[in-house]
């Protein structure tokens, strides 16, 4: 049986659809300003959720889980993210969330997974 | 705040520029003084009332006509195209967790023929599927159970191209399985009694 090699195929460039940005510049600008928009927004979730961290924390948290993004090139795809970013925000903002879907973005309580063969025969499977 | 939800699609660019801030507006207003009415609320910075709730009226039917001149050019060239020349990825989007998408590894393969039967249905098309992860029997029922949520995907391309493109934009990892190629084999009869063929014995 043949098998074709494994890698990336080369890439050309592509005229697409603009989702909200045209250029790089302009996205970068919508990611500040959701950035800029959690940040503000911290201390009232803490305070609304009664969840129990600090603003710093929180901050911290926010920048972790903008800078997991800090890769992605395409400016699609960062307008998506921006999108569902500003989604998440109405949701946490409008209390259509709960204490729990708030304190998920911190997963201190999670037990960690077993991963070598033996506590995972342990712990059931 | 639910004007700003009527015609989301259309208006999301603006919306996306202008409710930060009026969210933050929002949020400190009704958090001050929770009694009042959302017509009660105000926007500091809008002098002319008027002026601002034609902006987010509904009844508006030309948005072109209340946009500003720079506004308006952004949304036409909405319309348009524009160039990128990244590869697309959509795997931060896609919400697959990111176990699922840098440990595992995609099999891009043609089915094979059902060898009860001669037709060659159901191998004139590619499919992908992801390594076994571990399966266990149901100790109850003796059902087959398996913790792998991407085991049961089952997806067929038109061609390996379509496939791997994709894989691409989901950043698996993948390898293509190309089919075997099969020789046709000689069916006929008279090659049976070919001059150097073992078969022919009686005239040798």
């Amino acid at each position: 049986m043949k098998m074709a090699a494994t890698g990336r195929v080369a890439h050309v460039a592509k005229h697409v659809k603009p989702i909200l940005s045209l250029d790089k510049g302009e996205a970068r600008k919508r990611v500040l300003n959701l950035y800029k928009a959690w940040y503000r927004q911290i201390p009232h979730i803490i305070y609304e959720f009664e969840i129990p961290i600090n603003a710093k924390q929180g901050r911290e948290k926010l920048r972790e889980l903008v800078l997991k993004n800090k890769n992605v090139a395409d400016i699609r795809t960062i307008d998506m993210l921006v999108i569902k970013g500003q989604m998440e925000l109405v949701e946490t903002l409008k209390m259509w969330k709960q204490k729990g879907h708030v304190m998920n973005y911190f997963k201190e309580t999670v037990e960690e997974k077993p991963t070598d063969f033996l506590s995972k025969f342990f712990v059931g499977h | 705040m639910a004007s700003l939800f009527s015609g989301f699609g259309r208006n999301l660019p603006r919306l996306l520029r202008h409710s930060n801030s009026t969210f933050r507006r929002e949020i400190s207003v009704t958090s001050i003084c929770a009694d009042k009415s959302s017509q009660q609320r105000f926007d500091p910075d809008v002098k002319d009332i008027k002026s601002s709730q034609q902006r987010f009226d509904p009844d508006v039917k030309d948005i072109q006509s209340v946009l500003e001149p720079e506004e308006s050019k952004h949304q036409e060239a909405l319309h348009k195209f524009i160039t990128v020349d990244t590869p697309m990825d959509i795997s931060s989007l896609t919400g697959v967790p990111e176990e699922h998408i840098k440990t595992r590894r995609v099999r891009i393969f043609v089915p094979t023929k059902n060898a009860m039967q001669s037709g060659t249905n159901n191998t004139h098309h590619w499919k992908m599927e992801f390594e076994t992860r571990e399966r266990w029997e149901n100790p109850l029922m003796g059902w087959c159970s398996s913790g792998d949520p991407l085991s049961n995907m089952n997806l067929q391309f038109l061609c390996k191209e379509d496939a791997v493109a994709f894989c691409e934009k989901n950043g698996w990892p993948y390898f293509v399985e190309e089919p075997p190629v099969h020789k046709p084999k000689k069916k006929s009869y008279g090659a049976n009694f070919a001059w150097n063929r073992n078969t022919r014995v009686s005239t040798k």
